[in-house]
């Protein structure tokens, strides 16, 4: 059984995250589900500073990216972790509200590991959501060298 | 006429040759004969005592006795000196006696010496004479022009002087002569439009001409008598004759009056504002002599006409600049109305060639091609402006032959031996050419070349129309300096509307780009904030629904009705979103297989159907060359279109096919559903427009609009034709990858 990491949500947005947290809630997944509700807030927690300074050790097993966002935008946290060595490897997914090209292009120039554009109708989002949590915190597996450090 | 001794056998191309012959006639020292003509005799007396220092060797056949080298005048002579040394004393020039009743004596100054000429005059010479210049200055005054004032005083003159034959010349720019008038009476052939080089008439000869204004020979056959002593005592050289009537010319000049058949010349200067504009020049067959009064009377007659003819000049200057100025200034307001300045200048294509006085002109744009007048083939024009091209030179270039300097030109001389061409931009270069005719091919000698039986010898006016015809041979007549500045200031003009319009483009483009970011930003807030609440509305609906399970049915039909105008309002902004999108993104050309496209979109438009009866038949498709992605787009507009207003056929029928043509591929969605009016045909593809109730059939209003703009993008078209319950047929058409170079958006 593989060690259970935390998912960080970043959403500023109260309702979105209100119905993301609904849609993940029924996916009954064993994961903890950690908030920030800004790039900066996202970028503390993911480097242990700050307010978050004091967290649990390891790293999320999956980051779910909002892409406009207060202070610094998605673009800039993505840039950031997949900037750094010791981050690199945490899959990101970005979500966004709608397929604007030049965001999909610079994403995943970046380095995203997924873009999702938040579809409208409720069930098709929920889905998503859905899909999204399980195939990141169950299906996908962590490169090996990373499990084993984590798991020390 | 001719002072210019030339070998004929040297061919007149080889110019170096030509111009050595030149010079060496150029020097010959026509001023300074040491000989007089028979027909009078001539004395040189020293102011000073009155003593004669030189004298021609005839002085004794008019004067008598009195005559003596080296003593004082006496006798006849003797009777004139108080006289002439109180002329002496004055400014007049020139002093005239009449003595011993027969005897026209002429005296002026040649350097320190007093000159004093003497020949007979019959009498009764005035009878008549005033009446007859009084007529003549009617007459002048009465002509309009410069040839009918020419032709009027060559008349009086052949009328006074009794010569065969009185022509008038003119010369151009370039001292190249030009018979303009012509009188006589026959007895020699009509030299009317005889052109002769400028060498024929050497710049010395011009300058004695303009200097003393005429001179006659009435017998070319003259056996000239000497000064003696050849030397002037007081100057120690020989005596200058310029002024001397009785001057005698150069053998050279016998010997072509010999070959054109005349034996008696005179010729008269016409000196338009201190220059040689041309001359009255007479001939006869035989020895002919003019008496001195007559010879003043057509002196006074030929400056009546140089001033009739400065007149006319200033005044057909000035006209010339008001006329110009007119042009310029329709030119110039033609250039900036709404055409440009290519379509502004051909519009009014006369004033163009006016403008320069051209006989032609072409404009060579980077995208147009416009001639007006004469011009060579357009290979042709376009072969000069490449090697005017290779020419680092300036704004204006002009040459009166071209094939000097660009060899081709030789072909099309008879259009452009003149060219004068302007360079408009250095950054996307645009040409205005003006072409003048070679001149040879306009002119041609009036005269008959075989009445001419007594031309012969080495040098003669048909030679020299021919040694002209070689000189002028792919020449244009010259552009003037008024021609080069006309150009110069149109150039200026064209540049200034060129500058004025490029600087309009440059402010709209950037407040273009401007409203454009701005649209962009606009778009981009809005694909991300307009979206979300209707997602909202649609998720806190449908959570709603899962909590609340007892809702009566009209509670939940609240809730329903919630979630699907949430719903559509969401797929409107996102059909609105990707119709802006559309616009901005560059499109990803490459050869597209329709057939897989088409089969994807009707696999994802049928996933959805329920129940519906749909026949379809989809033939083989042409490869398309364009975005496959916005292709695909297309595909889905009008297959969903097609499967939505065929809901109420069973069975639906809907056919796609397409064929390939060499410049266009042509696809086809026909369906047999609820069709459309015609009537209404144009606003099909507009954006939000409708031809259904919406309760009918769900919609944005946006799809076909898509299309278009899709289609359009690829440099395509589109068209639609229906009937009400028959169905519709949607026909479109993508650029072949033939022409895919051309067709970009």
């Amino acid at each position: 059984m593989p060690e259970i990491r935390p998912i960080l949500l970043v959403e500023d947005n109260p309702r979105d995250l209100e119905l993301t947290l609904a849609a993940l809630e029924k996916c009954q997944l064993a994961n903890e589900i950690v908030i920030a509700r800004d790039g900066a807030e996202a970028i503390d927690y993911l480097f242990a500073r700050g307010i978050h300074a004091e967290r649990p050790a390891g790293d999320p097993t999956v980051v779910l990216l909002d892409l406009k966002l207060p202070k610094v935008d998605g673009l800039e946290v993505l840039d950031t972790v997949k900037k750094h060595a010791g981050l690199r490897h945490v899959p990101i997914v970005m979500l966004t509200s709608s397929r604007e090209e030049q965001d999909l292009v610079r994403s995943y120039e970046l380095g995203v590991n997924a873009f999702v554009v938040k579809p409208v109708e409720f069930n098709e989002f929920f889905k998503a959501i859905q899909d999204l949590g399980v195939f990141w915190a169950l299906l996908n597996e962590p490169p090996p060298g990373l499990r084993s450090q984590n798991a020390i | 006429m001719r002072a210019n001794l030339k070998d004929r056998r040297v061919k007149p191309s080889e110019s170096d040759l030509n111009t050595v012959d030149r010079e060496i006639c150029a020097r010959e020292p026509i001023q300074i004969p040491g000989a007089i003509q028979p027909h009078g005799a001539l004395v040189v007396l020293r102011p000073a005592d009155m003593t004669v220092i030189q004298a021609s060797r005839n002085a004794f056949d008019y004067f008598g006795e009195g005559v003596t080298v080296g003593k004082a005048a006496d006798g006849l002579l003797g009777s004139i000196v108080p006289r002439l040394a109180e002329w002496h004393r004055s400014v007049e020039p020139v002093m005239q006696v009449h003595i011993a009743d027969t005897l026209q004596v002429t005296a002026h100054r040649s350097g320190p010496s007093i000159v004093v000429e003497v020949e007979h005059t019959p009498p009764g010479q005035l009878e008549g004479l005033f009446s007859k210049l009084r007529g003549f200055a009617q007459l002048l005054t009465a002509k309009p022009d410069i040839a009918g004032s020419l032709d009027v005083s060559a008349r009086i003159i052949a009328d006074l002087t009794g010569f065969d034959r009185v022509l008038a010349y003119r010369f151009d720019a370039e001292w190249n002569g030009h018979v303009v008038a012509e009188a006589g009476n026959g007895a020699l052939p009509s030299y009317l439009d005889l052109r002769f080089p400028a060498g024929d008439i050497p710049a010395q000869a011009r300058a004695l001409y303009a200097s003393n204004r005429l001179r006659i020979i009435p017998d070319a056959a003259y056996a000239a008598v000497p000064i003696e002593p050849a030397t002037n005592p007081d100057t120690a050289g020989p005596l200058d004759l310029s002024q001397a009537q009785l001057r005698s010319v150069s053998p050279v000049h016998l010997e072509y009056m010999r070959n054109m058949g005349t034996a008696a010349s005179m010729s008269v200067s016409i000196l338009v504002d201190g220059r040689l504009w041309g001359l009255i020049s007479c001939h006869s067959a035989h020895p002919h002599s003019v008496p001195v009064t007559i010879r003043d009377a057509c002196d006074f007659i030929v400056q009546s006409l140089a001033m009739r003819i400065a007149a006319l000049v200033h005044a057909e200057d000035g006209a010339s600049r008001v006329a110009l100025s007119r042009i310029s200034g329709r030119l110039l307001a033609s250039m900036s109305g709404s055409f440009g300045w290519v379509d502004g200048l051909v519009a009014i294509a006369d004033d163009l060639l006016d403008q320069v006085g051209a006989s032609g002109a072409a404009i060579v744009t980077e995208d147009r091609y416009l001639t007006a007048g004469d011009v060579p083939d357009e290979d042709q024009v376009r072969g000069i402006v490449e090697w005017l091209k290779t020419r680092d030179d300036q704004e204006i270039v002009s040459t009166a032959s071209l094939s000097q300097q660009y060899g081709e030109a030789e072909d099309f001389a008879a259009q452009a031996s003149g060219l004068l061409a302007v360079r408009i931009s250095e950054l996307y270069p645009s040409w205005l050419l003006w072409f003048r005719p070679e001149v040879v091919r306009t002119v041609q000698w009036g005269g008959d070349p075989h009445k001419v039986v007594h031309e012969s010898g080495r040098i003669h006016p048909r030679k020299s129309f021919d040694a002209w015809r070689e000189q002028v041979r792919l020449h244009a007549r010259p552009w003037t300096p008024a021609e080069l500045s006309a150009a110069r200031d149109l150039r200026g003009a064209i540049v200034g509307i060129v500058l004025r319009k490029a600087e309009e483009l440059a402010e709209l483009s950037s407040e273009l780009k401007r409203s454009n970011k701005e649209l962009e930003a606009f778009s981009y807030s809005v694909s991300h904030d307009l979206r979300a609440p209707f997602r909202h509305i649609v998720g806190f609906a449908q959570l709603l629904r899962d909590r609340e399970t007892g809702l009566d049915p009209k509670s939940q039909h609240y809730l329903q009705t919630i979630s699907d105008s949430a719903l559509a309002a969401g797929r409107l902004v996102d059909d609105l979103l990707n119709f802006s999108q559309l616009g901005r993104t560059a499109l990803n050309r490459k050869p597209v297989d329709m057939n897989k496209l088409v089969a994807e979109v009707v696999k994802s438009v049928t996933i959805r159907l329920e129940g519906r009866a749909i026949e379809w038949s989809i033939d083989r498709l042409p490869p398309a060359y364009g975005d496959a992605t916005l292709l695909r787009q297309v595909w889905f507009n009008l297959i969903e279109n097609a499967v939505k207003y065929t809901r109420p056929r069973n069975p639906a029928h809907i056919a796609i096919s397409g064929e390939a043509g060499h410049e266009q591929m042509t696809y086809r969605v026909v369906d047999n559903g609820v069709g459309f009016d015609m009537t209404y045909s144009g606003k099909l593809f507009g954006v939000f427009q409708r031809l259904q109730r919406a309760e009918d059939f769900e919609g944005t209003g946006i799809g076909l609009a898509l299309v278009r703009r899709i289609v359009e993008r690829h440099n395509g078209s589109i068209t639609a034709t229906g009937e009400v319950d028959r169905g519709a047929s949607f026909v479109f058409a993508l650029p072949s990858d033939i022409k895919k170079g051309r067709a970009i958006a």
